[in-house]
C-alpha cells in the first residue's frame, strides 16, 4: 500500500503539479503522467485505471485532475480515503481550481501533500490538521521568543547601567590614583568585556540569525582582536619597561579563559618555541649567531626598510671552560658593521677576528642552560635599499569581480636563503565562514578571531623559489588585506659569520673544548604594508 | 517545453515537478538580488522561482552560496520549508558520487532546525532527512535526530521515527544507527500517537523484523484496539514472514480473523487480501471470498466494487471450487446500475455456473431481464443485452435450461435495442438446432411474434429459422401465412400511386438524402465488404408511399426503404418452405397455389425495386438472387431441393461445432499454460538476477510490484540486439564522429550516442542538440561538454513518446576549438522511430472492431503491389512484417478461391487501436491484386502502418 505520487493534472493532460513519495526518476514519473490522459476513458462511472504495473486513482475536479499514482497491491480502500482528503485540501489551498490558480499555489499544494502522504504511507490527518501543520504556528516558538526577548531587555539594561559605571569609573582614573591603575583598570576591561559578549550574543539572536552561535563568537572576536593583537605583538618589544604592560594582558588573557573561552595564542607560543629549540644546549660551550631581520616592503615593490640586526652570543655551561678566545670567520660582506662588546679586545678582532676579552685572565660569563640569552660577544647591523637583498617576496592582487573579492597572493624568494617554517598573515575583513580558497601552493588555516588567513609553507628551497595561493572572500575593499606579515626562519644568515675555532687560553696543548655552533636568521618584523 | 536529460540525472530519483511557464522566465541575478534582500515574500518568491528553475534543468551553481548565506538565516516558515525543497533537488554530489564539500555549511542549518522550537520545523526538516541519501550530510545530525524521538509533540515524534528509519536504510545506515532497532522498539512501547504508532512499528518491521513480530505478538490481545494504520502495516508483516517461513502462518491466522471484525473496512479488504495469501484452505478463501461480498455490497463506490471484483475474479480462477458457493453473492451485485461492474460480475458468474446452481442463476438473470423492461434507466437496452448474452452461454452450456429462458428471451425479439434483439435471433437459432426438443414450440412461438420485430437484420435471421426449421405441413403453412401477412397486400404500390411518385419524389429529397447519407460499406464476418443501410437498421418508417398499408406488416415497411437483401431473404425462405410444402403436402393443388402466390411476391418485389417510387433501384445481388427463386419455384429439381433444403442446415451445423471447436481449444490452450513444463528452470531466489524474471520471483510480489511501478526493473536488452540498432549519426571523416544506439523502453526512448573527437586539438563546449518531429519530446536541455583530443564520450539523451507514430530526430553537435573563435556544427544523420516497436499484436471481437472501424476517421489505403503469389503466404508475410493479429479465424482463409479477405488488429503501447483489412484477389495472370486499408482515431499510425506496408508488402527477400 504505496502511494507512488500525487498530482494535478490538468484535462488537457499537462502535469502541474507532481509529488513523489518514493524514489522513481524523472523520466519514470513524466511517462506515468503522460499516459494517464490517454487511459482516462469518458463517459465512465468508475475513476481509478489500471496498468500493467500501476493503479491511478483520480478525481475530476472542475478543470483538473486530481490523481493518485499506486502500485497494483495498493489497498483501494484507503486510497480512495487519501483521495478525498487530497480533494478536499486542493481548494482549500487554490482559489481558482484552473491551471493558473494550481501553478500559483503549486507549493503549498506539495506542503499539504506532503502532510497527508509520507513515505507513500498515509497519515491519519484530517483537513484542519493539515491546515494546521502548514501554518506551523507553534505556541513553543512564540514562548521562546518571549523568554529571548526578555533576555535580551534585561542584558540592554545591565548594559546601560555598567556603560554609566565605566563612565564614571573614568573620571575616577582621570582623578588620579596612579597605585589603583593596575586593578581597576583590569577590573573594569573584564566587566565591559563580558557585557558585550552578552548583549552581542542577544543581538545575534534578535537579529533573527539561525546561526546564533557563529555569530556570537564572530562579533567576539572582533571585539577582541585589537587586545589580542596587542598582546601577541607585546614581547618582543623589550623587557623591564613593558613589564607591566604584558603582566595586563596576561590578566586579561587570563580573565578570558576564566569566562571559558578558548584564546587562540599560537602567535607567542611559536615565537617561543624557536628560541627555546635554539637554546638547548647540551655541549660545554655553544656559540649562537642570530640574525633578525626588520623588513617592511611596499605593496606595490620596492623596500621601504630593510634592516638585519645580528649577534653572536656565546654561552658556556662549565666554569672550567671558560677562559676561551672565539675564532671567526665573515663572509665579507661590505655592507655589514661588526661592533664587539665594549670588555672584547678590538684590536685582536679587527686583525686576527679573535675574539677574546680585553682581560685574557678574566673568564667568560657562565650559565645555566635555562638563561638562554648567553652573553652577546658582537653585533653587527646591515642596512639596504637593495631589493636583491629581500629574501622573500609577497605579492598580493585582490580583485573585486562581481560579488566577491578575488585575491591571489604569490611569494617570490631569493636564492640566499632555503626558508623554514614559512607562515604568510593575510588579514582578512570579518567573515562568517573560512573564505574560499582555490588554489594554493602549501597549507593554509584561518584563524577566525583574528580573522587572519595564515598560510605556510614547511620550507621554501630550490624546488618551490615562487609559489602562490588564490582565495575568494566577500567583497571587500583591497587595503583590508594588507598588511601582510610574515614569519620564517633559515640556517645561513646575511653575515655569514661562522666559528671557526675555540682556542683555550690555559692548558697549553690541551685539546679544544668542544662546541657547537648555532646561525639563525629569524624574522622580527616582516611587513608588506 | 523541450528540454534534455542525460546520463547523470538518469538515476538521479525525481521527488517533485512542477508545471513551468515559459512566459515569466526568471533570471538568475533576480533571483539573487531577491534573496539577499529583506523582504521575506520576495525571498519567497525567489527560492519558489529558483527552484522552478532547477525542475527545470538549470542547475544554478552560484546561486548555492547566496542561498547559504542569505536563506539559511531566514526566521520565515515558509522560506525554510521551501529551502528543504531546494535542498531536495540541487545535485548534493560531484561526478564521481561524492559529496560535494560545501554541502557541509546547510548542516549546521539543518542541525538548528532540528532544534527548533517550532515543532513544525523540526517536523519538516525531519522528513527532508527522509529523503536525503547522503551519509556525510547525515551523520552530524544524528545526535539531534534521536533526540527528536522523545519530544512531547507527536507531530515530531513520527517524522523522527520516518527518519531514523530512513538513515538505516541506507547503505551504511546500520553503522551510523547501531541501536536504532532498540531505540525504536522502546519508543513503541510507550508511544500513544496513532501515527507515531505506526511509524515506529514500520520501522522495526522493515529493518528488524524479528522485534516486529515479537512485539506482534506479545501484544496480540490487543491488536484489535489498535489504529487501522497500525493494523494495515500489521497485516502487511503478517504477509511477509508468512511468505518467507509458511510454517509460521498458523500463529498469525487467529490475528487476521481478529482483524476481519475491524470497523474499518480498508483493513477488512486487507484481511480478506491477506488470507488469501496465506492459506489455501476452503474456509479462508470461503471467508475472504464472504468478506469480499460484503465488501461489493456495502461500498457505494463503482471504484471499490470493481477491484473487489477484480479480487473475486483472482478467487474465482485459483479457487473455482470455493467460490462456486458464492456464487449468489457474487450476483447480486447486479443490482448496480453500474455497466461495467455488471458485465463484471456477469464475467465472474458465467465461469462459476455448475448444475446445481445453473437454475437459480437463471432464475436470478430472468429476473434481472425482466427488471430491464419496467426501468426507465436508459442503459437498459445494454444491460440486457449483456444478461441475454450471459443467458445464451449459459444454455449453451446447460441445454435443459434453454427450454425455461428461451420463451422469456423471444419476447426481446422486437426489442427497439437492436444488438439486444440480433442476440436474441442469434440464440434462437443456436438453441433449435442444438435443442430438437424445442423445436415445435420454438417455431410456433417465433410465427407468434415474427410481425413484432422491427430490424431487418433480426427479420432476415428469424426468416432464415422459419425456412429452414418449419417442417411440418401445419407449420409451413402457417409460416407461409405469417410472412404473407407482414408483407401485406399486394401489390407494394399501385399504378395510379405511380403518378404521384414524380410528387413523392419532389417530397422526399430530404428524406432520400438522409438515406443515401446513411449508406455506408461495411465489412461482414469474413472481412469483404458489404453494403448496408443504416436507415433500415434503425427501423425509421420513411415517408410512406403506400399509406394505407403501413400497419400491414414490418416486412413490408421494410421493404419500402428499399432493403432489398431482406427482400431477397424473404425470397428465399419462401422458395424454401414451398420448396417443402412439395414433400409435406399431399395436395398437388395446394402446392401450385402456393408457388403461385409466392412468385407474384417475388415479381412484385422485383416490380417494386425497378419502379421509380424508391430512391434506390434494387441492387443486382437481390435481383438475381429473386429471379434464381423465381426459376427455381418454375423448375423444381431433386438437386436443387437437395442444396436448398439440407445442405444450407448442414454448414449452419458445421458452423456451430466448429464454434464449439474453437471454444474448447480455447479452454485447452488455457489449461495448459498454466501448468509448468517438467523441463521448465527452477529459479532460486537468492541466485536472481534482474534478467527474466519468472516464476519464483512471484514471491515477493509486493516488493515486485512496487519496484515495477516505480520503473526499477528494466528489461536487460539482449546485448546483441543493441548492436544491431548502433546508427552511424556523422561521417567518418568528420571532425566529430557520433553514433548511436537506440533503446525503446515503454514511453521513453533513450538514445545512447558515443562522441569520438577525431581531431588532434581539444573541442570545447561540445554540444549536442537535438529536435524532434513528430510526438516526441525531449527531456531537459543539452549539457555542453569538453573533449579532449582523440577521445571519446558517452552521452545519454532521453526522449519520451506519447503516441504511436513515426517520429524524427535531428540534430547536430555544435564545438568550439580553441584557435577558432566560431562555432562548428555538424549536422547529423536522422534517427527514425520506428513505429513497430510500439505496436503488439490484440484480439478485439468482431462487433468491436466493425463499430472501431466505422467510427475511426483516418483510412489509409495501400494498393496491393507484390510478388507474392499465393494469397495466404501474402497474409502471413503482412502479418509478420507489421506485427499485428489475424482476427479472421483461420478455418475462414482455407480453401483455394481466389480471394481472400481478413482482419487484423493491434494495439499501441499507448492504447490506440490499430485496424487493417487485407482484401485481395489472385488475377488470371496468376498476380494479386487488392487493397490494404489502414483505419486509426489517429492520421499517425494509420499514415506510418501505410508507409511501413507499402515498404515491406513486395517480399520475395
Amino acid at each position: 500500500m504505496v502511494v507512488l505520487a500525487a498530482s494535478v493534472l490538468s484535462k488537457s493532460g499537462k502535469v502541474l503539479v507532481s509529488r513523489q513519495f518514493v524514489d522513481m526518476t524523472r523520466i519514470r514519473i513524466e511517462g506515468l503522467l503522460a499516459a494517464f490522459p490517454k487511459l482516462v476513458g469518458t463517459g465512465k462511472q468508475h475513476t481509478y485505471v489500471e496498468t500493467e504495473n500501476v493503479r491511478y486513482v483520480y478525481q475530476p475536479i472542475e478543470a483538473l485532475y486530481l490523481l493518485l499514482v499506486t502500485n497494483k497491491q495498493s489497498n483501494i480502500l484507503e486510497d480512495l480515503e487519501t483521495l478525498r482528503l487530497l480533494s478536499k485540501l486542493v481548494p482549500e489551498y487554490c482559489y481558482s481550481l484552473d491551471e493558473e490558480g494550481i501553478c500559483k499555489t503549486a507549493f503549498e499544494l506539495i506542503f499539504a501533500f506532503d502532510e497527508v502522504i509520507c513515505l507513500g504511507h498515509k497519515e491519519n490527518v484530517t483537513v484542519a490538521q493539515v491546515k494546521q501543520y502548514c501554518e506551523m504556528e507553534s505556541h513553543e516558538e512564540k514562548l521562546h521568543k518571549l523568554v529571548l526577548q526578555s533576555k535580551i531587555n534585561e542584558t540592554k539594561d545591565v548594559m546601560k547601567r555598567k556603560a554609566s559605571e565605566i563612565d564614571k569609573s573614568k573620571i575616577d582614573k582621570n582623578k588620579g590614583d596612579k597605585g589603583g591603575f593596575m586593578s581597576v583598570g583590569s577590573g573594569r576591561i573584564e566587566s565591559s568585556f563580558s557585557d558585550m559578549s552578552i548583549s552581542s550574543s542577544g543581538s545575534g539572536f534578535g537579529s533573527g540569525s539561525g546561526l546564533g552561535l557563529t555569530t556570537d563568537v564572530d562579533s567576539f572576536s572582533t571585539k577582541s582582536k585589537g587586545r589580542q593583537l596587542s598582546s601577541a605583538t607585546a614581547p618582543p618589544k623589550g623587557l623591564g619597561m613593558q613589564l607591566g604592560k604584558s603582566q595586563k594582558t596576561n590578566q586579561f588573557l587570563e580573565s578570558l579563559k576564566a569566562e571559558g573561552e578558548l584564546i587562540v595564542e599560537d602567535m607567542q607560543p611559536r615565537a617561543g618555541q624557536a628560541r627555546v629549540a635554539a637554546a638547548a644546549p647540551t655541549d660545554p660551550i655553544t656559540l649562537t649567531a642570530e640574525e633578525k631581520l626588520n623588513v617592511t616592503l611596499k605593496r606595490d615593490g620596492g623596500i621601504s626598510n630593510f634592516d638585519v640586526q645580528g649577534t653572536l652570543s656565546l654561552q658556556i655551561l662549565n666554569q672550567e671552560d671558560a677562559l676561551i678566545q672565539v675564532q671567526i670567520e665573515t663572509g665579507g660582506n661590505p655592507g655589514i658593521l661588526f661592533k664587539t662588546h665594549p670588555n672584547m679586545n678590538k684590536e685582536l678582532f679587527s686583525n686576527e677576528n679573535i675574539l677574546g676579552l680585553k682581560d685574557p685572565n678574566r673568564p667568560f660569563p657562565t650559565g645555566s642552560a635555562g638563561d638562554a640569552a648567553g652573553v652577546g660577544l658582537l653585533k653587527w647591523r646591515m642596512q639596504s635599499a637593495d631589493e636583491s637583498m629581500v629574501p622573500l617576496t609577497i605579492n598580493c592582487w585582490p580583485s573585486v569581480s562581481g560579488n566577491e573579492t578575488y585575491v591571489s597572493i604569490e611569494y617570490e624568494a631569493s636564492a640566499m636563503f632555503d626558508l623554514r617554517n614559512v607562515v604568510i598573515y593575510v588579514p582578512l575583513p570579518a567573515l562568517r565562514e573560512a573564505p574560499n580558497v582555490r588554489q594554493i601552493d602549501g597549507e593554509w588555516r584561518y584563524d577566525s578571531r583574528n580573522s587572519v588567513l595564515e598560510w605556510s609553507i614547511l620550507l621554501i628551497d630550490n624546488s618551490n623559489r615562487s609559489g602562490s595561493m588564490e582565495f575568494v572572500v566577500p567583497p571587500a575593499d583591497s587595503s583590508v588585506f594588507f598588511p601582510i606579515s610574515v614569519r620564517f626562519s633559515a640556517t645561513s644568515t646575511y653575515s655569514d659569520l661562522k666559528v671557526v675555532n675555540i682556542i683555550p687560553l690555559r692548558g697549553g696543548g690541551a685539546p679544544p673544548p668542544k662546541f657547537s655552533q648555532r646561525t639563525n636568521l629569524i624574522t622580527e618584523n616582516y611587513q608588506v604594508v | 517545453m523541450l528540454s534534455f536529460s542525460y546520463s547523470q540525472e538518469m538515476e538521479k530519483s525525481c521527488t517533485l515537478l512542477i508545471h513551468f511557464d515559459k512566459g515569466t522566465p526568471a533570471i538568475a541575478n533576480e533571483i539573487k538580488e531577491a534573496l539577499e534582500g529583506n523582504d521575506v515574500s520576495a525571498k519567497v518568491d525567489a527560492m519558489k522561482k529558483a527552484i522552478m528553475l532547477l525542475l527545470n534543468g538549470e542547475t544554478l551553481p552560484q546561486l548555492f552560496i547566496t542561498i547559504v548565506r542569505y536563506v539559511l538565516p531566514s526566521e520565515d516558515h515558509t522560506v525554510q520549508k521551501l529551502l528543504l525543497l531546494y535542498l531536495e533537488i540541487i545535485e548534493k554530489t560531484d561526478a564521481k558520487g561524492r559529496v560535494l564539500p560545501e554541502m557541509i555549511l546547510i548542516c549546521q542549518n539543518l542541525r538548528n532546525n532540528l532544534q527548533h522550537p517550532n515543532e513544525y520545523i523540526r517536523g519538516v526538516t525531519l522528513r527532508f532527512l527522509c529523503r536525503l541519501n547522503e551519509t556525510e550530510i547525515i551523520e552530524p545530525l544524528i545526535p539531534s535526530v534521536l533526540q527528536n524521538l522523545e519530544h512531547r509533540h507527536p507531530f515530531i515524534r513520527r517524522n523522527a521515527i520516518l527518519a531514523v528509519m530512513s538513515i538505516y536504510k541506507l547503505p551504511q545506515g546500520d553503522q551510523l544507527l547501531v541501536d536504532a532497532p532498540d531505540m525504536i522498539e522502546k519508543v513503541l512501547s510507550t508511544e500513544q500517537d496513532p501515527s507515531a504508532k505506526r511509524n515506529a512499528f514500520l520501522m522495526l518491521f522493515t529493518c528488524a523484523q524479528e522485534r516486529a513480530t515479537n512485539y506482534l505478538l506479545t501484544h496480540v490481545d490487543r491488536v484489535s484496539e489498535w489504529g487501522e494504520l497500525l493494523q494495515m502495516v500489521v497485516l502487511e508483516l503478517i504477509r511477509k514472514v508468512c511468505r518467507t517461513n509458511r510454517g509460521e502462518k498458523a500463529k498469525y491466522i487467529k490475528i487476521i480473523i481478529a482483524l476481519l471484525n475491524s470497523p474499518s473496512t480498508a483493513v477488512i479488504y486487507e484481511c480478506a487480501g491477506t488470507l488469501v495469501s496465506l492459506s489455501s484452505a476452503p474456509s479462508a478463501i470461503k471467508a475472504a471470498a464472504n468478506t469480499y461480498c460484503q465488501l461489493l455490497l456495502s461500498q457505494s463506490d463503482n471504484n471499490v466494487k470493481l477491484i473487489v471484483l477484480d479480487r473475486l475474479n483472482e478467487l474465482k480462477s485459483s479457487h473455482r471450487d470455493v467460490m462456486v458457493d458464492l456464487i449468489m453473492d457474487v450476483l447480486r451485485a447486479l443490482s448496480s446500475p453500474n455497466l461495467d461492474i455488471q458485465r463484471k460480475t456477469l464475467d465472474i458468474v458465467l465461469e462459476l455456473i455448475t448444475p446445481r446452481n445453473i437454475n437459480e442463476v437463471v432464475l436470478l438473470l430472468k429476473k434481472e431481464v425482466v427488471k430491464t423492461q419496467t426501468g426507465e434507466l436508459e442503459k437498459n437496452g445494454e444491460y440486457r443485452q449483456m444478461l441475454i448474452q450471459a443467458i445464451h452461454s449459459c444454455a449453451i452450456k446447460f441445454p435443459e435450461v434453454a427450454s425455461t429462458v428461451v420463451h422469456l428471451l423471444m419476447d426481446f425479439l422486437g426489442d427497439s435495442n437492436v444488438a439486444s434483439a440480433i442476440d436474441v435471433v442469434v440464440f434462437v437459432r443456436e438453441i433449435i438446432e442444438t435443442n430438437p426438443k424445442l423445436r415445435v414450440s420454438i417455431i410456433t412461438r417465433l410465427l407468434d411474434t415474427f410481425y413484432q420485430i422491427r430490424a431487418a437484420r433480426v427479420c432476415s435471421c428469424a426468416l432464415w429459422i422459419i425456412g429452414e426449421y418449419c417442417l411440418s405441413l401445419s407449420e409451413v403453412e402457417s409460416a407461409i401465412a405469417t410472412i404473407k401477412q407482414c408483407l401485406g397486400d399486394l401489390p407494394f404500390y399501385s399504378a395510379s400511386e405511380e403518378g404521384e411518385a414524380t410528387d413523392a419524389s419532389k417530397k422526399t429529397p430530404q428524406a432520400s438524402s438522409v438515406i443515401i447519407s446513411s449508406r455506408r460499406p461495411a465489412v461482414l464476418a469474413d472481412g469483404t465488404y458489404a453494403t448496408q443501410s443504416a436507415a433500415s437498421e434503425t427501423a425509421v418508417s420513411p415517408p410512406t408511399i403506400v399509406q394505407g398499408s403501413l400497419a400491414s406488416g414490418n416486412l413490408r415497411s421494410l421493404l419500402l426503404t428499399g432493403d432489398f437483401f431482406l427482400g431477397a431473404v424473404v425470397a428465399c425462405t419462401l422458395t424454401k418452405l414451398v420448396l417443402r410444402l412439395e414433400e409435406v403436402q399431399p395436395s398437388k393443388v395446394e402446392v401450385n397455389k402456393a408457388t403461385t402466390q409466392t412468385l407474384l411476391i417475388l415479381v412484385s418485389m422485383l416490380q417494386l425495386g425497378q419502379s421509380h417510387v424508391l430512391p434506390h433501384p434494387i441492387d443486382n445481388d437481390s435481383y438475381d438472387r429473386i429471379v434464381l427463386c423465381m426459376r427455381l419455384l418454375c423448375n423444381t429439381g431433386d438437386e436443387i431441393r437437395k442444396i436448398w433444403l439440407q445442405s444450407c442446415r448442414q454448414s449452419f451445423v458445421k458452423m456451430l461445432s466448429e464454434k464449439q471447436l474453437r471454444e474448447t481449444e480455447e479452454l485447452k490452450a488455457k489449461a495448459q499454460v498454466s501448468h509448468a513444463q517438467p523441463d521448465d528452470l527452477i529459479d532460486f531466489y537468492h541466485l536472481k538476477s534482474r534478467k527474466g524474471m519468472s516464476q519464483l520471483e512471484l514471491e515477493d510480489e509486493v516488493q515486485d510490484d512496487l519496484k515495477r511501478a516505480t520503473g526499477e526493473f528494466v528489461k536487460d536488452a539482449d546485448d546483441a540486439n543493441k548492436l544491431n540498432r548502433i546508427l552511424q549519426l556523422t561521417g567518418f571523416s568528420d571532425p566529430v564522429y557520433a553514433e548511436a544506439y537506440v533503446t525503446v523502453h515503454h514511453y521513453d526512448i533513450v538514445l545512447d550516442v558515443t562522441v569520438i573527437n577525431r581531431t588532434k586539438e581539444t573541442l570545447q563546449n561540445l554540444c549536442l542538440e537535438l529536435a524532434t518531429m513528430g510526438d516526441l519530446k525531449l527531456v531537459e536541455r543539452p549539457q555542453n561538454y569538453t573533449l579532449a583530443p582523440e577521445s571519446s564520450k558517452q552521452i545519454k539523451a532521453n526522449i519520451k513518446v506519447s503516441s504511436t507514430e513515426t517520429g524524427v530526430i535531428f540534430g547536430n553537435i555544435v564545438y568550439e576549438t580553441s584557435n577558432v573563435l566560431e562555432r562548428t556544427v555538424v549536422v547529423l544523420n536522422d534517427i527514425h522511430i520506428d513505429i513497430m516497436d510500439y505496436i503488439s499484436p490484440a484480439v478485439c471481437s468482431d462487433t468491436a472492431f466493425r463499430t472501431m472501424w466505422a467510427e475511426f476517421e483516418w483510412e489509409n489505403k495501400v494498393a496491393v503491389n507484390t510478388v507474392i503469389d499465393d494469397e495466404k503466404e501474402f497474409l502471413n508475410h503482412i502479418i509478420k512484417s507489421i506485427n499485428m493479429k489475424c482476427l479472421t479465424a483461420p478455418s475462414a482463409l482455407e480453401g483455394e478461391c481466389g480471394f481472400l479477405a481478413a482482419n487484423l488488429y493491434a494495439k499501441s503501447v499507448f492504447g490506440e487501436d490499430a485496424l487493417v483489412n487485407l482484401s485481395i484477389e489472385k488475377q488470371a495472370d496468376g498476380k494479386l491484386s487488392g487493397y490494404i486499408r489502414i483505419r486509426s482515431k489517429t492520421q499517425g499510425i494509420a499514415l506510418s502502418l501505410g508507409d511501413k506496408i507499402t515498404l515491406k508488402q513486395k517480399g520475395g527477400s
